[in-house]
């Protein structure tokens, strides 16, 4: 018999799961999905549920030294609309879904259910952000980039529940988010791209980008990126084949019903180097 | 199961089902409000779209459990305010409106979008209610009703 649970607070949610290996439900938007059954009949649950979106306490977005902390039951819609959240999260938030879904659905269960295709991954792993678990044991933190190991494969153990996101402060001149889909709106990735960078006198000093929904993880190399920084503005437009042609090795897109890999790779590489014409060309 | 209270319609009620049950069963199956349409039954069309706390939502994608507390509205409860006289009255002028079936999510997607931005320009009218398909009216007209909404029930917002 599958056991249901509302959780009202995070220690009713804690010590369920420290008994329970449970799915946990935040929105709903994917799961209830997932898990469909025929219309007028309960989805069929393989295991325990615990419901947490009535925890108001994990519904908090505040800033505090480590960064802009986000709550695991806050709505996409209230980051899309709060001014304390990375700008770069709140553009791709905007193109997450449909505005009726972002009135439910959330960021940490967009990086829970691991989604190769979910928008806000990329952001994580590109913002540098990290996940706050809790468990009856204590709190662990996870870098995002690590936290998702596959496709719906997460880096959770059983007794935890993702309690918020944690985004470092980050400074930078210029930013890119491209999201490329069947249709603007109400869409899933076929490619997604963000990238930020900074340029003080004609030298690249912050150099950053992940790709999206090109391999089962989002895909970002700190090696490459590492090499575009000190760059000049002349260096980085001469060298542009070639890091482009470098950061083409990391991406892997697959054939599926939304497209094929031969476009994913086309267009993923057609993003990157509009970003390195936005730097090059930004900057004069 | 579990008793779960929520107030729908400007109603408390509360239910004893299952808290996995998708709002839009409890709501067509168990009260009797057929307004509230399933097409995909994935959150892609809001043919099921309700207010929740005035916000819209898809009553498809939506358990029970997380409704508890909240105020539901579907469009057999938001029929009685001045707001929709106004919206029904638009998507008719213009021919918003021709199977119907889209239709109920539409005026409750667009109640949400007029209720919180009481003047929208045409770009926030297509991105708020681009989760609401239509394969009558090629949106065009549904774009208009929801301008004219906003302004012939000036002040209603």
């Amino acid at each position: 018999m599958v056991e249901k649970k509302i959780a009202y607070t995070k220690k009713e949610a804690l010590d369920f799961l420290a008994n329970h290996d449970a799915y946990i439900i935040a929105g709903g938007s994917d799961m209830m999905v997932i898990k469909k059954n025929v219309a007028g009949y309960a989805p069929l649950f393989d295991k325990d549920v615990l419901y947490v979106s009535h925890i108001k306490e994990l519904a908090n977005i505040y800033e505090d030294k480590d960064g802009v902390h986000i709550g695991a039951t806050a709505t996409m819609h209230e980051i899309e609309h709060h001014k304390l959240c990375p700008s770069l999260l709140r553009k791709a938030i905007s193109e997450v879904a449909s505005t009726n879904i972002r009135h439910f659905c959330t960021l940490a269960g967009n990086i829970g259910n691991a989604s190769p295709a979910g928008d806000t991954i990329v952001i994580d792993a590109l913002l540098d952000a990290k996940v706050k678990l809790e468990s009856v044991d204590g709190v662990r933190l996870v870098d995002a980039k690590d936290f998702v190991l596959g496709v719906r494969k997460i880096y959770r153990h059983p007794n935890e529940l993702i309690t918020e996101l944690i985004f470092p402060k980050i400074e930078y001149t210029g930013e890119l988010w491209f999201k490329v889909g069947s249709r603007r709106a109400d869409s899933i990735s076929k490619v997604c791209f963000a990238g930020y960078y900074e340029v003080k006198k004609n030298v690249v000093t912050k150099f950053a980008c992940c790709f999206g929904a090109v391999a089962i993880r989002p895909a970002r190399s700190k090696e490459l990126e590492a090499k575009v920084v000190g760059l000049s503005l002349e260096e980085l437009k001469a060298k542009q084949p070639q890091i482009a042609g470098d950061f083409a090795q990391i991406i892997a897109p697959i054939d599926d019903q939304r497209s094929n890999k031969e476009y994913r790779q086309t267009v993923a590489m057609n993003i990157f180097n509009k970003f390195i014409d936005d730097i090059v060309g930004g900057a004069k | 199961m579990t008793s779960i209270k929520f107030r729908l319609n400007g109603k408390d009620v509360a239910v004893d089902l299952d808290p996995s049950m998708r709002l839009i069963d409890v709501l067509r199956d168990h009260f009797s409000l057929k307004g509230v349409k399933e097409g995909c039954g994935e959150g892609s069309c809001g043919a099921c779209v309700v207010l929740m706390d005035g916000y819209s939502v898809n009553s498809c994608l939506l358990p029970l459990a997380n409704v508890e507390g909240h105020e539901i509205v579907t469009i057999e409860g938001f029929k009685e305010t001045k707001q929709f006289d106004v919206l029904q009255k638009a998507f008719a002028e213009v021919g918003g409106s021709q199977c119907g079936f889209c239709s109920p999510g539409m005026i409750i997607a667009a109640q949400s979008l007029l209720s919180h931005n009481p003047h929208p320009t045409e770009e926030e009218i297509k991105a708020h209610m681009s989760g609401n398909l239509c394969r009558c009216t090629g949106y065009q007209a549904i774009v208009q009703a929801v301008e004219i909404a906003s302004k012939k029930g000036a002040g209603l917002w």
